[in-house]
This record gives C-alpha cells, sequence and structure tokens, in this order.
C-alpha cells in the first residue's frame, strides 16, 4: 500500500504543522541551560534581566515582528512553540505581552519599536487596567484602549503611568497600571479587527503556555513514579498510579491538539480565518478543564513534597491556573462557545467543529455574535 | 522535552475537504428524502445492507483497498473524512463497519491472494457483510485466554468453542474468529492462536441473541461445533493469531467512531437551546470543545497511521478520552431534561438511545481500564 504515489496523495490532503526544527533546537539547549543554572524556587517571581538578554541576543524576544520592522519574521507556530518551551521552564520573562501581543499591537498600528521591554494591557474607560504582568519592570506600556466603538494604540512611556505593584497566584508582578486618558485618547487608530484579534491572540497565546507547563509536569510525574519507592517497589508500578499519570498525559495531549489546531489555523490565515474565534475558544475550554485534572492529579501523584517551596512542580501548576483565567475564563470561554453551538443549531453544529464557523465559507463575519 | 504522545496535528487541505462536503451533500439528500432517521451509535445499532451497497456503488467502502481487490485504493485520511460524516449524520453503517474497518485491511495484510480475491471486492462492493468473533464467555479483556479449539483435521481444522458479543452476526456472512490451535503454554500465553476465516452458514454454526438492556438485538452468541476450516481458509499464520488481531489496533481503536457515537444528540441539544427548549448551558460549549479537539487528535493519528508510523498509544488515549467523552455527552443531555417539562421526541429518542448504549461505548474494543495500561506502557510505567 506504500509507494510513492500514496505519498503525494497524502501530501494533498493534509498539511504537518511544525515548528522550525532549528529553532527548536536553539531554544532546547537554551532553555535546558537555563533550567541547570537557575536558582530554587522562591515565592516570588521576579523578571529575569540575564535570561531575557540572552532571548534578545538570539531574535527571539522579536520572534513574531516582521523582518521590516526589525523582528525575526516567525510564525505564530513558531512563536507558539517558543512560548510552550519557555513556559515548561517557568522562565520568568514576558514574551507573550512584549512579543506576540505587544509588538504586534505597534505594528498593526506603525508605531516604531525600540525594542525595549514591553507589557501590553487593555484599559478601562477611567484609563485604569488590572492584573497587568510584568508591568513594573516595562520601559513602555503598548495600551488598547476601546473608545467610542474606535480602537487606538498607545506606546505610553513608564514614567507616564502610575502603578500599583502586586502579584498574581504565581507570585508573578500582575499590577495595576493608571494612564492619563490623554496619552491613550492621543494613541493611533487601528481597524476594528485589530481590538477584537487581541483578545484571541492573547487567549492562544495563554493556552501555548500552558500546555507547554502541562508537557513539563508529565515529565516530572514520569521521573518520581519510577523513583519514588513505596511498598518495595516504584509507584508506578501500582495500577492507581499508572492510571492518575494516564489520566495527565491524556488530557495535555488533548489540549496539545486543541492548540496545535487553533495555532495552525492562525498561521496558515494570518488570523484571518474566520474560524479563529471558535478555535481558540477551543483551547480555552480544553486546555482550562485539563489544567483541573493535571493540577489535581501530579499534586497527588507527587505527593506531600510537590507542594513545598524548594519543588519544581508548583512553578508549574501555580502558573497554569493563573494564565487559565487570563483573556477569558473558562465559564467565560464555554459560554461563548455555547453561544456558537446553539446558533449553529442540529444542522451546522458539525460545520461549526470542523471549519470554525457555521456559515458557509463565502460568509466573512469575523465574529459570531 | 516530554514523551510525545499524539503524533504533530495536521490540517486538513482543501482536497480532503472536497470529499467531505461531497459525502455530506449525499448524507444530507438521504435525509431529506426519508431514506434513514438519524440515530445515535448507529455503528452498532442501525444495519441496512441496501445503504452500506449504495455507500459501495459510490466509492466510499473498501477506499484503502487497492482497485486490483475491487476497493477505491485511496488513502487512510479519506477513508476518516468519509467515515465521520457518516457518523456525525447518524447514518445506518453497522452492516459494513467491521468488514470495511477491520477486516479489509487484516486481508490484505495477511490474506492469500485467492482470500483478497475472494472477499474483498465484495466487503468494497458491501455485498459481503463480516463479524468478528474475538471475546469469550471467560475470555474479555483477557484475550489471550480464549478457548475455542482448533484441532488439526484432514485438509483443515475443526474448530468449538463460544464467541460471544458478535455484533450482526444473525445478519452477517461470514466471521473472523480467534482459535487456540496449541495448547496453551503459560509462559508464553500469546503464542499458539490462530485466525480463521469461518462462513456462519457453514454446518456446526449456531447463533443465538443477546439482548442488550433496551430489549434491542445486536449483540449473539456463536456456538462453533466442531466447524471444518478448510486450509484455505486460515488468515495469515497458524500461531500468530495474536500478533496478527493486535497489529491492527490503531486503526480500531484511534477512529472517529471512538468520539461521534452519541453526536446526533449533541447536534440535537444545541437546536434545543436555540429554541429555548433546554437551558442555555455553559456545558455544551464544553462537550462541543471537547468533541472539536477530539476531532484534530484523531485526524493527527490517521495521518501517521497514513505514513505507517506506530499510533498504538496515541489510539489507545483518543479511545479512552473520546470514548468517555461520547457517554457524557449523553449524561450530560440526561441532567439537562425534567420529566414532564416539555415534549421534545426527538431529543428524547436520541438520548435514551444513548444512555442506554453508553456503558458499552467505554468497554468494547479494550475497555479504558485496559487502555489507561496500555498509555502507561507508552510512558515506560509497563
Amino acid at each position: 500500500m506504500t509507494g510513492p504515489q500514496d505519498v503525494t496523495g497524502a501530501a494533498r490532503l493534509a498539511a504537518p504543522t511544525a515548528p522550525d526544527p532549528d529553532l527548536v533546537e536553539v531554544l532546547g539547549d537554551l532553555f535546558a541551560d537555563y533550567r541547570a543554572t537557575r536558582t530554587t524556587p522562591t515565592a516570588v517571581v521576579d523578571l529575569d534581566r540575564g535570561l531575557w538578554q540572552r532571548l534578545e541576543d538570539l531574535g527571539m524576544t522579536r520572534l513574531t515582528g516582521s523582518e521590516s520592522a526589525g523582528g525575526s519574521g516567525g510564525s505564530w507556530v513558531d512563536a507558539a512553540a517558543l512560548l510552550g518551551l519557555a513556559a515548561a521552564v517557568a522562565a520568568p520573562v514576558p514574551l507573550a505581552e512584549h512579543d506576540v501581543l505587544g509588538g504586534w499591537l505597534l505594528q498593526a498600528a506603525g508605531l516604531p519599536n525600540d525594542g525595549g521591554l514591553r507589557t501590553v494591557c487593555r484599559p478601562d474607560p477611567s484609563g485604569v487596567a488590572l492584573n497587568v504582568t510584568w508591568a513594573r519592570d516595562a520601559s513602555r506600556v503598548v495600551a488598547l484602549w476601546e473608545d467610542r466603538d474606535e480602537w487606538r494604540v498607545a506606546d505610553v512611556p513608564a514614567d507616564r503611568i502610575g502603578i500599583e505593584e502586586r502579584r498574581n497566584l504565581a507570585g508573578e508582578p500582575s499590577d495595576t497600571v493608571e494612564f492619563d486618558v490623554d496619552d491613550l485618547e492621543a494613541g493611533t487608530l487601528v481597524p476594528h479587527e485589530i481590538g477584537e484579534q487581541f483578545h484571541l491572540r492573547g487567549a492562544l497565546a495563554r493556552s501555548a503556555q500552558v500546555v507547554g507547563a502541562m508537557e513539563r509536569i508529565l515529565e516530572i510525574v514520569l521521573v518520581h513514579v519510577r523513583e519514588r519507592h513505596q511498598f518495595g517497589r516504584p509507584i508506578g508500578r501500582f495500577q492507581a498510579v499508572q492510571h492518575l499519570v494516564a489520566d495527565i498525559a491524556s488530557e495535555t495531549a488533548l489540549a496539545r491538539a486543541a492548540t496545535d489546531a487553533a495555532v495552525a489555523r492562525a498561521a496558515a490565515s494570518d488570523w484571518q480565518d474566520p474560524g479563529m474565534l471558535f478555535a481558540v475558544g477551543v483551547t480555552k475550554s480544553c486546555v482550562g478543564h485539563a489544567a483541573s485534572v493535571v493540577v489535581r492529579s501530579a499534586h497527588q501523584v507527587l505527593g506531600a513534597i510537590g507542594t513545598t517551596l524548594e519543588h519544581e512542580l508548583h512553578t508549574l501548576t501555580k502558573p497554569i491556573l493563573a494564565r487559565r483565567s487570563e483573556y477569558g475564563s473558562l465559564q467565560d470561554w464555554d459560554e461563548t462557545l455555547t453561544t456558537l453551538a446553539a446558533s449553529a443549531g442540529h444542522d451546522r453544529l458539525w460545520t461549526l467543529v470542523t471549519t470554525g464557523r457555521a456559515k458557509p465559507s463565502h460568509d466573512h463575519r469575523s465574529h459570531a455574535p | 522535552m516530554s514523551p510525545r504522545l499524539v503524533p504533530p496535528g495536521a490540517r486538513e487541505l482543501p482536497a480532503l475537504t472536497e470529499l467531505r462536503l461531497e459525502v455530506r451533500a449525499f448524507l444530507a439528500e438521504q435525509v431529506a428524502a426519508g431514506a434513514f432517521v438519524p440515530h445515535v451509535d448507529t455503528w452498532l445499532t442501525r444495519w441496512d445492507r441496501d445503504f452500506t451497497r449504495e455507500l459501495g456503488r459510490r466509492g466510499w467502502l473498501g477506499m484503502v483497498v487497492p482497485t486490483a481487490y475491487g476497493g477505491q485504493g485511496r488513502t487512510y485520511l479519506e477513508r476518516f473524512v468519509v467515515t465521520e460524516e457518516l457518523l456525525v449524520f447518524g447514518a445506518p453503517v453497522a452492516a459494513h463497519w467491521v468488514g470495511e474497518r477491520q477486516i479489509g485491511p487484516s486481508l490484505l495484510r495477511y490474506g492469500t491472494e485467492e482470500q483478497k480475491q475472494a472477499y474483498l471486492p465484495g466487503i468494497s462492493r458491501g455485498e459481503v457483510v463480516f463479524g468478528i468473533g474475538m471475546s469469550e464467555p471467560d475470555s474479555g479483556s483477557d484475550l489471550a485466554s480464549v478457548r475455542t479449539r482448533a484441532e488439526r483435521v484432514d485438509g483443515g481444522w475443526r474448530l468449538t468453542g463460544t464467541k460471544v458479543w458478535t455484533s450482526g452476526a444473525h445478519e452477517a456472512d461470514a466471521f473472523f474468529a480467534l482459535a487456540r490451535s496449541a495448547p496453551l503454554d503459560p509462559e508464553h500465553r500469546h503464542a499458539g492462536l490462530t485466525q480463521f476465516i469461518v462462513d456462519l452458514r457453514a454446518p456446526g454454526v449456531t447463533i443465538r441473541p443477546i439482548l442488550s438492556m433496551g430489549g434491542d438485538h445486536h449483540f449473539n452468541e456463536v456456538h462453533l461445533d466442531g466447524v471444518f476450516i478448510p486450509d484455505d481458509r486460515v488468515l495469515g499464520d497458524v500461531g500468530e493469531g495474536w500478533t496478527q488481531v493486535t497489529s491492527e489496533l490503531a486503526y480500531e481503536r484511534s477512529g472517529p467512531e471512538r468520539v461521534l457515537s452519541t453526536f446526533q444528540l449533541l447536534a440535537a441539544a444545541a437546536q434545543a437551546m436555540d429554541d429555548g427548549r433546554l437551558p442555555l448551558d455553559p456545558g455544551l460549549g464544553r462537550h462541543v470543545a471537547r468533541v472539536a479537539a477530539l476531532h484534530h487528535m484523531s485526524f493527527a493519528v490517521s495521518a501517521a497511521l497514513e505514513k505507517h508510523e506506530d499510533a498504538d498509544t496515541a489510539a489507545a488515549v483518543v479511545k479512552v478520552l473520546g470514548t468517555t467523552e461520547e457517554g457524557d455527552i449523553a449524561d450530560y443531555v440526561d441532567t439537562l431534561t425534567a420529566t414532564g417539562w416539555a415534549l421534545d421526541e426527538e431529543l428524547d429518542t436520541l438520548l435514551h438511545a444513548a444512555i442506554l448504549q453508553r456503558p458499552g461505548f467505554t468497554l468494547r474494543g479494550g475497555t479504558n481500564e485496559i487502555l489507561r495500561g496500555v498509555i502507561a506502557r507508552g510512558l515506560g510505567l509497563r
């Protein structure tokens, strides 16, 4: 059944989506080195400027920027790989905020990007944004501002914002930022689709990070169940433990499949595919529900030692839970998907599942209701 | 990097979508014309030889069988989208399911030239209907413990024993029976098993129904009382039965029938929410998301199988998650409906059938407990 003809046939039918192997290799080395040399875990997590510099030297802090704008021209497939691998070592650096979101907004607005560390947020009408990750470390904060049905992007210098320092569940900077509304109103007008895409891009970036962290948890769990002996044998030999581990692995794989599919769709269409809302929603839902199983079961398998500050596990489980609630809670996304599914109805539900939209492809509405 | 349990994703390209839409258009016409009433779990419960033959005429059976044997010479990916559409529409596909999915590929791999010529064209036309005989009254998950005996006689073998849970045996033409052709060696339990092609109309074959808890007749007990099997109806090599039955499991376990058995119920629930007959509930979105992710995962496994990559562990992951999900859909919709609240005959019919079929989802084709063990082995824990 094999032959050159079949290979050609299959290539015509399905396109594999994999990140640049050279990129993965470089990042593998970098993060392996980081893991080997980092300090023991702490309850508060601060920006690692040394790591940020190394990433900058490799062009990773501007991976998705166009080459003409000083970026590396990486695809979303590459970006998702970077986010996942960085999350697997709990790298305390704002890759999503600075490049994937902030850099993209600046480029979309045609604003200059000096490469200084950015974070990103959506201030409310009074100019206040809550839970802005890494704000205290940014030289500028990129604000996406929705004002009377118009969207503006403002790149506001740190010395023009007020910051109240706070931390999220993971102990990372997650500050309250107060802007001068004049600075926001002076922002550059951007098309509506930019404003709408921001939430989706943020959500997908978070999914990619959570999946990366869950894959690392699986590694930790596998090592532990082989090394930890009780009743005279490794605990991984007990069927009850094997089933917990199988569930961790399976839920992680499902979250990975959902995320890969959305990332592939984003990369193939440069986010223009009208099915992106559904595709991103599927990741947020599957990843978020997987997080419940993975976090709980991993802590169960690791036992009491996994709950200590010195153990690596919480450097992954805490960010997983922090990130799954960013860019929409699990409940929000399940409700969005419910609305899409109900309006698709009986006859179009499967079209929604396979294409992300309930209407035929010539309908270019970017958002369902 | 973590052990990658499931192959990397793949994106469906327009050439494949075209086939999907062609099948979809045909099925929509069939439903509109009343040719079948969409149902749940139709690959076990809806048997329609006319419909099966029609699929054969359209070239949607025997898709991976080479044209030299009457098949379509197409790819597993094309077969994948055709089967997805058939299941999503709740079409009556039970008559050909086992033959098309398992028997054809096994014959291609292990059958003699004469066996391939004898059966594959009929399977591909939807005219020859096969069952499968593996489980026995005392052999469920522990398949190596089968007791059906194959005794060497002049010119062939005589089979004696009992097979159970043989779906559709009362309607099928033939089945593959796994039998012990050499005495059990406790040190090598998987040795000494052989697969035989058994004509279900042959003397010595007795078929009795095993009624399911809803009163339906899908399963059977097949007694083999010294049934003569000529040498040319041994499948593959004598003593290699275990290897043969386990080598095709990835195809059997990773398919869309492990995810979509209750899709009609999910679609009916979506419609009922849109119409206000059921409350709009975020659980719908959660289940739709899981089905979508499983669709991607199952497709990725199919793409790997197309490239002849090992996907046994990945297939087990699809089956554990998918069969749990299709059952959870039944339970979820049940928790939304209040008796006496509203009459919805279509939803009720699908729901009741789904609830009654549900226990079987996570049993058939390897229980989820066995499959978690397969996954654990894939992770290096066994």
